[in-house]
């Protein structure tokens, strides 16, 4: 049985009912998610681990509209996101999601400062004023007009924060953000989405490391497309503790 | 079926969109060389076959005595040689007065030079003695056949003839009085063949050309000797089979179909190796790893490249089998179009297996040549090396740092200017792609906005004259025809056949004779100003200066039946349509024959009835004929016709090959850059403004190639045209205003247009998918 985890959705939480998400059809239809009920409170730290096919990024996928269920009802942020056209996707993205990647995805012929202004630039949101500063919050201040081939992973890790943070949005999602990087390079990174939780941001990580579910309010474990548990951490550990 | 067999086939259909856009490229330059190169060969053997069974005359010479000149000739070698009478008499057809001619011509047999082939109503009667068989285009012009009359202005005064029967010759496939005159209105030129006998008796001559025909076998030399032994003879100007004024004028089309037949196919297939190149090399991008993988397994590097190597093959040959399909249908439809267009009686549709073997090679040959520097690269790579998915390793270059400075512009104008150099070849691709396509509208459209121009510059600002009216000799005219209501301006002119001589080299033209102060001719000099007419010394068309080796100052012979006449070169004019001499009337007088003729150049008033005027003035008592120089223009403008056609259709090619080369450089460019787009669409950026940002790249591109492709289409337009400059056409690459703009957006549309696919692939991007996915 899935369990349901209660908590009061505000206009930076989420709230998935009865989400289930169906590739491809007849004998070769899979079901990566199965009835997922999930509510995320507003300004949580969630942790979303499982293993390799669990499911955990198509929930990640759906939070963010990049995917859409197959059924169920999906509410990001005060909005319902099920069965609307791109177009409003796009808007709503712009609006309240940011996301960060394992391989960065930045743009190789921008600069770091480029490539979080080419955001703000693209989706009207923001203020290209800011981006400086964005970029001295992710410590980057000496490294704003580097290409990311002239940048760490770490570093461009670290850009790809600062332009998920462009846009100013509700929700983060980290889709296995310290999957390419090593311990330290990880732990600073864990430690940027943690001070930005602090802010009172809404972050969701998705990861296979269980290590880094120690930073997290609450720990959500997905199997075979359901929820098979989720348990709140007490005493959340700081990102410079967290070892793998 | 091998693996690598079902990945190839799986790997093209994976692409088909850009597999077919590339296949379309090659395919389109195969068909237009199998069309081209078909057209090219069958009109010339559809002139051949008619040449061959009507026995066209090699050469035919005036000037001494011709029965001399033409037993010289049989001497020498030639296979026969006969003569006969040729004169330009005044004609009456359905009341209309023009200048026309009249050849002599056996009445018991067919001649055995120069035969005609009857295609309505019969051969002379034997003895016949106002029969005339008249020449297939004035019969259409003037609507008339067998059974009708016309009537022939000769020492007597008007010949009644019956037109016995209509008639195509290989004289006149196309009705061109003379190397000078092979634009006509229509109503102002007909050929009649008339029994010889009776044409000498009505014009008082016996006959003034020697005709011969060499052996089907002679050489050069032998051609040579026979011409040689006819000027030994007392021929003073010889024209070759080649030069003479209807081959002459049809070899000119045939060359273009010859120039075209190498250079616009080239074109197509260029820009298909290269948009194959970028395509498959893309590919092998993308699949290092797999083919790290099949070599660290032990697969061979001959394996890899002929895996890769075979997929250009197949796209080459899918392009070459459609093109040599396609390119024989367009053979036959180009080919009857114009053996029908022109009236050549015998049409010779034949697709010749070396061509299309050819086509085939060329298709294949540019697919292995597209895909062979991938499928090389593919086969050398390192195994380990593959295997490692760096990321974007490279550091930016000095172009990338310089456009970091400018920071005024918008971010993704700075992610345009800096992809421009990102992907060499595909940007090297999408500007290949517009200098070709510039390159094939430029050339196309140069040639015929030039001839457009051409002929405007000739009968604007150096045929000045509406009309020109020959008349009898003493008759009034002059006087007759300025009364006449509409009529602003007469002047007298003169005309007359002169063959000039200077040491050893000759050509027969047209002399003109003007008065000093003529309103009716503008002198244009090489530098393009306008002079007067010299009242000491000759002027004369700029191709005799190659001719002949002339030049300014130097003494040349006008030789006509009159005489030898010594005068001096004053000056050489730059005239788009022939080669003239021309001089004052006075001394034209001096040159020419004494004739029972006069001829007058007149102008109009501005918006008579031009109808109006040829009905009124051929009324005029002692007026034999009339030719329009307006009429001229629309002959010309029927002419290009076709040649508007052609032009359409080279420009809709050109627009397919722009939007399949762009179409392809898009396509890749969606692929490379699919984390990237991926990724702003995830931040929410919508869809126009992440397709724009490409476009704009692209356009970028575009916009870069734009002076480059006019450039070249510039030059390779005035190369096209100078394939055509002899003695018949001087034509200079000239552009209404509005071409190149029209060029340069036409292209852009087509590279906006190619957009739109790139737009739907944008839309299309499983954002999920791939921002998991490293960015290759």
């Amino acid at each position: 049985m899935t369990p349901t985890v209660t908590a009061v959705a505000t206009n930076r939480g989420v709230s998935l009912k009865g989400v289930t998400r169906v590739f491809g059809t007849g004998d070769a239809a899979v079901h990566a998610l199965k009835g997922i009920d999930l509510e995320i409170g507003s300004g949580e730290l969630v942790v979303v681990i499982g293993p390799s096919g669990s499911g955990k990024t198509t929930l990640c996928n759906i939070i963010g509209g990049i995917d859409a269920a197959t059924d169920g009802t999906v509410q990001v942020a005060g909005e319902d996101i099920e069965g609307r056209n791109p177009g409003t996707l796009d808007t709503f993205r712009r609006d309240h999601v940011g996301f960060i990647f394992q391989f960065f995805n930045l743009i190789p012929t921008l600069t770091a400062r480029e490539n979080v202004e080419v955001i703000v630039e693209m989706t009207g949101k923001g203020d290209k004023a800011h981006v400086p500063d964005l970029l001295k919050s992710v410590d980057l201040g000496d490294k704003m007009d580097n290409f990311p081939a002239q940048l760490s992973g770490g570093q461009q890790q670290r850009v790809a924060v600062a332009r998920a943070l462009a846009t100013d949005p509700d929700i983060l999602l980290a889709d296995e953000p310290t999957g390419a990087l090593d311990l330290p390079t990880g732990r600073q990174i864990l430690g940027l989405l943690q001070d930005l939780h602090r802010e009172g941001r809404t972050v969701i990580i998705v990861t296979h490391n269980v290590s880094v579910a120690q930073i997290a309010d609450r720990v959500i474990t997905v199997v075979d497309g359901k929820i098979e548990s989720s348990t709140v951490n007490d005493n959340p550990a700081d990102a410079a503790d967290v070892t793998w | 079926m091998r693996a690598t067999t079902h990945k190839s086939i799986r790997d093209l259909k994976r692409q088909w969109r850009q597999v077919a856009a590339v296949a379309v490229t090659i395919m389109l330059g195969v068909m237009v060389y199998v069309a081209t190169a078909g057209a090219y060969q069958n009109l010339s053997a559809s002139y051949q076959e008619t040449y061959d069974r009507l026995a066209f005359a090699d050469y035919v010479a005036t000037g001494g005595v011709p029965t001399d000149v033409a037993t010289a000739a049989t001497d020498a070698g030639a296979s026969d040689a006969i003569t006969r009478l040729q004169v330009d008499p005044p004609m009456l057809i359905e009341d209309t007065k023009l200048l026309g001619r009249v050849v002599g011509m056996p009445t018991d047999a067919h001649p055995t030079i120069d035969d005609v082939d009857v295609i309505d109503g019969d051969y002379f009667d034997d003895g016949a003695t106002d029969q005339v068989l008249l020449e297939t285009h004035a019969a259409e012009t003037f609507g008339i056949g067998p059974g009708d009359t016309l009537q022939i202005f000769g020492l007597d005064g008007w010949v009644t003839v019956t037109v016995q029967g209509v008639v195509d010759t290989p004289e006149y496939l196309w009705p061109a009085r003379s190397r000078q005159d092979i634009m006509s209105d229509p109503h102002s030129f007909a050929v009649a063949y008339a029994p010889e006998d009776m044409a000498e008796q009505w014009f008082g001559e016996g006959p003034n050309q020697a005709l011969a025909l060499m052996p089907a076998d002679a050489s050069a030399a032998d051609g040579d000797a026979v011409q040689k032994a006819m000027r030994d003879a007392g021929a003073t100007a010889i024209t070759p089979w080649e030069d003479q004024a209807s081959n002459a004028t049809l070899s000119e089309d045939l060359d273009g179909f010859d120039e075209m037949s190498k250079a616009f196919p080239a074109m197509f297939l260029i820009a298909a190796g290269v948009a194959s190149w970028v395509l498959l090399a893309r590919r092998i991008i993308q699949e290092r790893p797999i083919i790290g993988t099949l070599m660290a397994s032990g697969a061979r590097r001959g394996r890899v490249l002929r895996h890769y190597l075979g997929q250009g093959i197949v796209i080459g040959a899918i392009g070459s089998v459609l093109g040599v399909a396609l390119g024989m249908l367009a053979n036959r439809a180009v080919t009857t179009a114009y053996t029908g267009f022109v009236g050549v009686p015998d049409t010779v549709i034949h697709n010749y297996p070396w061509m299309i073997a050819i086509g085939l090679a060329f298709g294949i040959v540019v697919g292995i040549l597209g895909a062979l520097g991938p499928a090389v690269t593919a086969s050398r790579t390192a195994p380990a090396a593959a295997m490692r998915t760096a990321g974007s390793s490279k550091p930016p270059g000095a172009w990338s740092r310089m456009v970091a400075r400018l920071d005024w512009l918008p971010v993704s104008a700075r992610m345009a200017l800096r992809d421009i150099v990102r992907s060499r070849k595909r940007t090297f691709a999408t500007m290949l792609g517009t200098v070709l396509a510039l390159v094939l509208v430029l050339t196309s459209s140069g040639m015929m906005t030039s001839i457009v121009q051409a002929v405007n510059l000739q009968y604007t600002e150096i045929n000045l004259e509406d009309a020109t009216v020959a008349a009898q000799q003493g008759a009034g005219v002059g006087d007759a025809l300025a009364d006449v209501d509409g009529v602003s301006a007469v002047e007298p002119t003169t005309l007359g056949q002169v063959t000039i001589v200077a040491d050893a080299d000759s050509y027969a033209t047209l002399l003109h004779g003007y008065e000093p102060d003529t309103t009716m001719h503008g002198f244009r000099s090489q530098d393009g100003s306008f002079i007067d007419l010299p009242t000491d010394g000759v002027l004369i068309g700029q191709a005799v200066i190659d001719l002949l080796d002339v030049g300014v100052g130097d003494s040349i012979t006008l030789s006509t039946d009159a005489g030898d006449t010594d005068v001096t070169i004053a000056g050489f004019l730059d005239e788009p349509i022939g080669t003239s001499v021309y001089t004052t009337n006075d001394a034209a007088a001096t040159i020419l024959p004494e004739t029972s003729a006069e001829a007058f150049a007149l102008s109009f008033d501005d918006g008579v009835d031009r109808d109006q005027m040829r009905q009124t003035i051929t009324q005029l008592d002692g007026v034999v004929a009339y030719q329009d120089t307006r009429a001229i223009i629309s002959t010309i403008d029927d002419y290009l016709g076709l040649f508007w056609a052609f032009i359409g259709i080279m420009i809709l090619l050109g627009a397919i090959l722009a939007f399949a080369v762009m179409y392809v450089t898009m396509a890749v460019n969606v692929v490379e850059r699919t984390g990237e787009l991926a990724t702003l669409r995830a931040a929410g950026a919508p869809v126009r403004k992440v397709a724009g940002a490409i476009a704009v790249e692209s356009l970028l591109a575009t916009i870069l190639a734009i002076p480059l492709g006019l450039w070249m289409g510039a030059v390779a337009a005035q190369q096209f045209l100078n394939t055509f400059n002899n003695d018949l056409f001087q034509l200079d690459l000239m552009w209404s205003w509005w071409v190149l703009p029209a060029a340069a957006l036409g292209v852009l549309a087509a590279a906006l247009i190619s957009q739109i696919p790139a737009a739907r692939a944008v839309k299309k991007v499983d954002i999920a998918t791939v921002v998991r996915e490293r960015a290759a």
